[in-house]
């Protein structure tokens, strides 16, 4: 367990100098990265587009989120799980960690993507999701990084 | 005839008098070196105190008696795929050469009005006070890195060397340098240009000498002090090897800049051969910036400038993907094939 914790720690420090020159061409000041929220759904588009890809959402009450990630560019090079525009498809299931836009409309940052059995992380500053949600945070069914916090 | 003197007379001038600022401003005094960090070597000093960019290029120039005339064959090949591997201007996690870990601005490297306008933009973009990180950057409106950024950007780069030009192309933003081998400044637009003007010159060790002037305000990234339409460098680039034999190539940066810096800044910048991504297949796009663009600088509620981002259905959403009737407003809407993106059936309209 102090191992994990350790990966964690190692995990946020990167993940933390990563924004100081991230893949982005913008602020991530809409997005809300205190709260990162566990959702599942159906994708009706992966959008591999720079200057962002964006991913569209469809989760079970019929409402699409659009959520970004990094400039695809960045996604292809990847050392670890790279991405490319045929990753997701129109109609796959699949679960996400984000980080919510501050305002409350259906949108947000990316942090992980969970399909095809990998962990993605297509994330920039504006979500830098725990690592803990790969294992423990998903496998408990937490839906938030303040339900896992609070049963820890 | 005579308008052509009195313009030449006029433009001689004016760069006197340009000349006399600069060398006012620096001479004599000793720039700021980047030490050395692992993997990252020292940046190169200065052989003397130049006061302005122009006095250390033609200094060099000299130095290596104009410069090594180079053909198709012998020019050095810098061919493939480039990454960043890392630069001397991020001095720690969070603090770079201008901003210490504690968030304090680094005394004695900028202007005090530069220092004043660095506070400034500090306070406005939110970084004094916030933790969420910067909360405007000039590339949200798809404006290229351009010099100096271009250098510290993330994204893969190629690099072109050919006897009169070599060619510096950057993923982020269609952001291309060019630098004319063995010729002079040149500006026929009367205008300044976010990659300025870039001449250059090789050495007998293969090193290429660039200076450039005519730049735009830019910065170095997002958060940075901004420079001034008078920001100017002399760089030099090379290809080497590390100590463990790795392959870079390098860059070491010496920056002037009469409204912005106290004194001369010198800073290395490493990038690394990325032959996994070649053999991956990763290609250079145009990098679409504007036509897919949903992010737009605001103001909130307290007058402060953020950054907010459009949603499929608001207005002024652009769809990178669709049909843009606005792309091609002389067509019939219903016009089969028009899709720029037709690999997938994913409207969103």
């Amino acid at each position: 367990m102090k191992f994990n914790r350790l990966l964690s720690l190692i995990a946020i420090l990167l993940s933390s100098s990563f924004v100081s020159n991230s893949y982005a061409h913008h602020s991530f000041a809409m997005f809300d990265k205190t709260q990162e929220l566990f959702m599942s759904g159906t994708v009706t588009r992966w959008g591999f587009n720079a200057p962002h890809v964006f991913l569209f959402l469809e989760t079970e009450d019929g409402t699409v989120w659009t959520f970004e990630g990094r400039a695809p560019q960045s996604l292809l090079m990847s050392q670890e799980n790279p991405m490319t525009g045929y990753t997701l498809e129109p109609g796959q299931s699949v679960e996400v960690v984000i980080c919510p836009l501050a305002d409350g409309r259906p949108g947000g940052a990316l942090g992980y993507i969970h399909a095809n059995d990998i962990w993605y992380r297509p994330g920039h500053g504006g979500c830098p999701a725990d690592s803990r949600w790969e294992d423990e945070w998903s496998a408990a069914g937490y839906a938030s990084r303040a339900e896992a916090e609070a049963a820890m | 005839m005579k308008n052509m003197k009195k313009l030449l007379s006029v433009a001689t001038l004016s760069l006197t008098f340009s000349a006399n600022e600069l060398t006012a401003q620096y001479a004599g005094i000793a720039g700021y070196v980047a030490p050395a960090r692992p993997g990252i070597p020292a940046a190169i000093a200065p052989p003397q105190n130049f006061a302005n960019s122009t006095e250390h290029y033609e200094y060099l120039r000299e130095l290596h008696n104009g410069g090594v005339i180079h053909t198709h064959n012998s020019i050095p090949k810098w061919d493939g795929l480039w990454g960043r591997a890392g630069n001397s201007y991020n001095t720690g996690r969070e603090s770079t050469i201008f901003r210490n870990e504690d968030g304090n601005i680094v005394e004695g490297m900028l202007t005090p009005e530069y220092e004043a306008a660095f506070r400034y933009r500090l306070r406005q973009s939110g970084l004094d006070s916030s933790d969420n990180g910067v909360t405007v950057d000039r590339l949200t409106h798809c404006e290229p890195a351009g010099h100096p950024r271009w250098s510290l950007e993330p994204y893969i780069r190629e690099m072109v060397n050919e006897p009169h030009q070599s060619w510096f192309m950057n993923d982020l933003g269609n952001d291309t340098r060019r630098i004319y081998i063995n010729q002079e400044h040149q500006n026929l637009e009367g205008n300044h240009f976010p990659q300025g003007d870039s001449v250059g010159f090789w050495t007998e060790d293969d090193q290429l000498i660039v200076h450039t002037v005519d730049v735009w305000p830019m910065d170095f990234f997002r958060g940075s002090p901004p420079t001034s339409n008078q920001f100017e460098s002399v760089e030099i680039f090379w290809r080497g090897t590390l100590e463990n034999g790795e392959d870079r190539l390098f860059l070491s940066s010496t920056f002037y800049d009469t409204h912005m810096l106290a004194k001369p800044v010198s800073l290395m910048y490493v990038f690394e051969r990325r032959e996994d991504l070649e053999e991956f297949g990763y290609r250079t796009r145009y990098f679409e910036c504007s036509g897919n663009q949903n992010q737009y600088i605001t103001f909130d509620e307290n007058g402060n400038p953020t950054t907010q981002t459009r949603l499929p259905g608001e207005e002024g959403f652009n769809d990178p993907r669709g049909v843009d009737p606005l792309r091609t407003p002389d067509l019939p809407r219903d016009l089969p094939g028009q899709e720029k993106n037709p690999i997938f059936n994913d409207s969103l309209f």
